[in-house]
C-alpha cells in the first residue's frame, strides 16, 4: 500500500532494499515468515520512509554508521599498533604535531614488524610518541565493544525488574522498586568508580583461570596477548556499567507496564491460561518496545560517554590501551600547546555521542505512531501543495 | 443431573485506601448463589455497577473471592492448581466487552488464536489450516490471517475473540457484554453465532449484559443483579412474562417496544434517583429507598431469594 502513496527517493529505495534483503534473509532461515510478516514488513518500510525525512535522523545515522564500521575494520586499517612507540624511530616523536613524517628503516623496523618507508602522521602523535590515528581507530573498537558488552546486560536488568515489579505490583513491587531508590541515590559515576577501582584484580584471576574467555575478549578488543591485564580493567569497567545502568530502565518499564497490564488482552492472555513469563515476554515488552529502543539508542552515547569519563578520571582503560577518554586524559597536561592529542579524541567522541542522540530522537518520533503519522501528511501535503 | 457451574454465596470486597489504612469496602458482589446447567445460557442482568462483571471474573478465577465457593463441575474452582487448574483454564472461557483493547495489538491473528493452542499443548497437525478453519467458523477467512487486529472492524474482532476461544474446544464460557461495543446490525450476527456455537459444541453460557432484549433471546435462565445481590431468578420466559420483583418490573417496563399505541397503554414503572453507593448499601432490602411499594419490613430487614413457584426465585417481602 505504501508504494502506492509515497514517492520513494534514492534512500527510499536503499532502506526499503535493506528491509527486503533481512525479510527474505528470514524466509529461508524459517520458510514462510514473509508470508506471515508482510504487515509488519510494510510498517517497518513505511518507519524507514518517516526516518528518512529527516536530516538530523540520516546525519546521526551516517556518523553512527561510520563509527561502528571504523570499530570493526579500524585496527586493520591502523598504521601502525596502538602500543608502538615512534621514538624508536625518531626521538622527537614525542607530541609531533600534524603533518609529522617519519621515516622508518633499518633492522629495528623488522624487529617491531612494520613496513620500511616514510609515514605522514596525519593526526599527530601523543606523549609517548605513538600515532594518534591508529589509537583513535583502535579507541573505536574499545568504545563500540564496551557500549555494546554493557548494553547487552545492564538495561535488561532493568527491564526485567520493572517488567516484575510494575505486573505484580504489592510487596514484590514495593521491594524492587526502593532497591532501585538505593541505586538512585548515589551518584551513578561515583558507584561505577568505586567498582572499577575494586573489580580489576577479581577479574584479572578469572581470566587467568579461563584462557578460552581472555582469549575471545582479546580479539573482541583487538588486544595483543600481552595485555591481558590492562585487559581486566576494561571488563571491570563493563561490570561496573552493569551494575549503575539498570535503575533507569526499572523505573521506567514498571511505569509502562503499570499502564500496559490494565489493557484487556493482558486479562484475556490470563483467562486463557497463558504463563505470566509469557504475558510479561510476549504481550508487556512488545507493546513498551518503542520508548525502551529510544532509551536504548540514546543511551548507546551515554555509556561512551560515561566509559571516556571514567578513563579520563584514570579508572577505566590502564596504559597502553588505546581508550578515547584515555587519551584525553594523557593530553591533557599538554593543552592547549599540543592541542592535537586532545582535540581529535574529543571530536570522535563528539561525533559518535552526537550521532545516537540524533538516532534515538528522531526513533522517538519514528516509533510513535501518533507523530509519524503527522510526518506521512507533511510529506504529502508538502508534495500536493 | 449436576450443574457444571455451582456459586455458592460468593463474595467480592474491594478496599477502599484512605491515606494510611483501609477506609471501607466496595461490595461488589455481596452473596450470590444460582447454578447454570449444562447446555443451557444464564443471563445476567442489571445496571452497570451491579456487580455482573466481577462475578463472571470469579468464576473464571481471574479475581479471588473474599468469601464463597464456585463448583466447576463438581470441583472447587478456588482449589484448583497445577494440573487441574491449567485444565479449567482450557475448559472454562471467556470473552470481553471491548474487542478493541481484548487483542494484543502487535499480534497476527494467526498469532493471536495459536498461542492458547501453544500454551495448552494441544496437538495440531497443520497450524495454518486448524486457525483458517476457524476463521471460516466464525465467519471469516484465510486473507485475515496475517493481519493485525487494527486492521479489523469492531465485529470482526470480536469473531477473532471467538475464534481465539473455540481454539480450545471449551465447555463452558462467561460472554461479558460481547456485543455492547458494536453497532445493532452486527450485533446481531455475533448473537446468531454465538447461538450457533453453543448448538453445535454443545456449549454453557454466562450472557452478562444490560440490554434485555439481548438477554431474552439468547438466554434460557435469567438472574437480575441489583447492588451486589440477586433479586430475581428464574426461566428466562417466565420472568419476563411475569416478573415479580419491583426492580425487575422497572427494569423490563424500561424496554423499548417498536409499536407507539403499545407503549401508550403500557403502564412505565418509574424508578427514581441513583443506585446507592456500593460502599455503603442501605439497610434492609437494598432496593427500598428506589422502589415504588415499600413496606415498613424493608426497611428493617433484608428479604432473601426464594422460590415462589417452581424454579422461580425473588428477593422481596412483598412479592411472595
Amino acid at each position: 500500500m505504501s508504494e502506492e502513496v509515497y514517492e520513494k527517493k534514492l534512500l527510499d529505495k536503499f532502506s526499503d532494499a535493506v528491509i527486503d534483503a533481512f525479510a527474505s534473509l528470514a524466509d529461508k532461515i524459517r520458510p514462510g515468515w514473509k508470508k506471515r510478516n508482510k504487515s509488519r514488513i510494510d510498517e517497518w518500510k513505511l518507519m524507514a520512509y518517516a526516518f528518512n525525512r529527516s536530516p538530523p535522523g540520516i546525519i546521526g545515522a551516517v556518523l553512527i554508521v561510520s563509527f561502528i564500521v571504523l570499530a570493526i575494520v579500524g585496527p586493520y586499517l591502523a598504521p601502525f599498533s596502538y602500543d608502538l612507540q615512534l621514538t624508536f624511530f625518531d626521538p622527537d616523536a614525542k607530541r609531533a604535531p600534524p603533518g609529522t613524517v617519519i621515516e622508518i628503516k633499518g633492522k629495528l623496523a623488522e624487529v617491531l614488524g612494520v613496513k620500511p618507508g616514510n609515514y605522514t602522521l596525519i593526526l599527530g602523535a601523543d606523549d609517548q610518541g605513538r600515532d594518534l590515528l591508529s589509537r583513535l581507530l583502535y579507541g573505536a573498537r574499545t568504545s563500540l565493544v564496551i557500549a555494546i558488552l554493557v548494553m547487552a546486560v545492564g538495561p535488561w536488568i532493568g527491564i526485567i525488574l520493572g517488567l516484575i515489579a510494575g505486573y505484580y505490583g504489592g510487596k514484590i513491587d514495593e521491594l524492587i522498586m526502593r532497591i532501585t531508590d538505593v541505586f538512585l541515590a548515589f551518584p551513578g559515576l561515583i558507584l561505577a568508580i568505586a567498582f572499577s577501582a575494586v573489580l580489576p584484580p577479581r577479574i584479572s584471576v578469572f581470566l587467568d583461570n579461563h584462557p578460552d574467555v581472555r582469549d575471545f575478549f582479546l580479539t573482541l578488543f583487538a588486544l595483543k596477548p600481552q595485555h591481558a591485564g590492562p585487559l581486566a580493567s576494561l571488563l571491570a569497567v563493563v561490570v561496573a556499567l552493569w551494575i549503575v545502568w539498570w535503575p533507569g530502565y526499572a523505573r521506567l518499564v514498571r511505569g509502562m507496564t503499570l499502564s500496559e497490564r490494565e489493557n484487556i488482552y493482558v486479562e484475556a492472555a490470563r483467562a486463557l491460561g497463558v504463563p505470566t513469563r509469557w504475558i510479561l515476554l510476549r504481550h508487556i515488552l512488545p507493546n513498551i518496545l518503542g520508548p525502551i529502543l529510544v532509551y536504548l539508542t540514546l543511551d548507546f552515547g551515554g555509556v561512551i560517554l560515561t566509559e571516556a569519563g571514567l578513563s579520563f578520571l584514570g579508572l577505566g582503560a590502564v596504559p597502553p590501551i588505546a581508550d578515547w577518554g584515555r587519551i584525553i586524559y594523557d593530553g591533557s597536561n599538554y593543552f592547549p600547546k599540543d592541542w592535537w592529542t586532545i582535540l581529535y579524541p574529543g571530536l570522535a567522541i563528539f561525533l559518535t555521542v552526537l550521532g545516537f542522540n540524533l538516532v534515538g530522537d528522531t526513533l522517538r518520533d519514528v516509533l510513535d505512531p501518533k507523530t509519524r503519522r503527522s510526518i506521512e501528511f507533511k510529506v504529502k501535503k508538502k508534495r500536493e501543495g | 443431573m449436576m450443574p457444571l457451574v455451582e456459586v455458592r454465596n460468593l463474595k467480592k470486597y474491594f478496599p477502599v485506601k484512605g491515606l494510611l489504612r483501609v477506609k471501607g469496602y466496595v461490595k461488589a458482589v455481596d452473596g450470590v448463589s444460582f447454578n447454570i446447567e449444562r447446555g443451557t445460557t444464564l443471563g445476567l442482568v442489571g445496571e452497570s455497577g451491579s456487580g455482573k462483571t466481577t462475578v463472571g471474573k470469579l468464576i473464571l478465577r481471574l479475581l479471588e473471592p473474599t468469601s464463597g465457593s464456585v463448583y466447576y463441575d463438581g470441583k472447587d474452582v478456588f482449589k484448583l492448581k497445577g494440573k487441574e487448574l491449567k485444565e479449567f483454564r482450557r475448559k472454562a472461557q471467556m470473552v470481553f466487552q471491548d474487542p478493541y483493547s481484548s487483542l494484543n495489538p502487535r499480534m497476527t491473528v494467526f498469532q493471536i488464536i495459536m498461542e492458547p493452542v501453544k500454551v495448552h499443548k494441544i496437538k495440531v497437525s497443520d497450524p495454518e489450516s486448524f486457525v483458517v478453519k476457524l476463521l471460516y467458523r466464525v465467519g471469516l477467512n484465510e486473507t485475515h490471517l496475517y493481519r493485525y487486529p487494527h486492521e479489523f472492524s469492531g465485529g470482526q474482532r470480536q469473531r477473532i475473540a471467538i475464534a481465539r476461544v473455540l481454539a480450545l474446544r471449551p465447555e463452558f464460557i462467561v460472554l461479558d457484554e460481547p456485543t455492547s461495543a458494536l453497532d445493532v446490525s452486527v450485533q446481531a450476527q455475533i448473537l446468531e453465532l454465538l447461538k450457533d456455537l453453543q448448538r453445535d459444541f454443545n456449549l454453557t453460557y454466562l450472557f452478562i449484559s444490560h440490554d434485555l432484549g439481548v438477554v431474552r433471546y439468547m438466554s434460557d435462565y435469567i438472574a437480575v443483579m441489583y447492588l451486589g445481590k440477586i433479586v430475581e431468578y428464574g426461566p428466562a420466559e417466565e420472568v419476563f412474562e411475569k416478573p415479580l420483583h419491583p426492580y425487575t418490573q422497572a427494569l423490563f417496563s424500561a424496554i423499548p417496544i417498536p409499536d407507539p399505541v403499545e407503549t401508550r397503554r403500557r403502564k412505565r414503572i418509574k424508578v427514581s434517583g441513583e443506585p446507592p453507593s456500593p460502599i455503603n448499601p442501605p439497610p434492609g432490602c437494598r432496593f427500598h429507598p428506589r422502589c415504588p411499594i415499600t413496606k415498613d419490613v424493608c426497611r428493617r430487614e433484608e428479604p432473601k431469594l426464594e422460590e415462589v413457584e417452581s424454579g422461580h426465585y425473588v428477593a422481596c417481602w412483598l412479592a411472595r
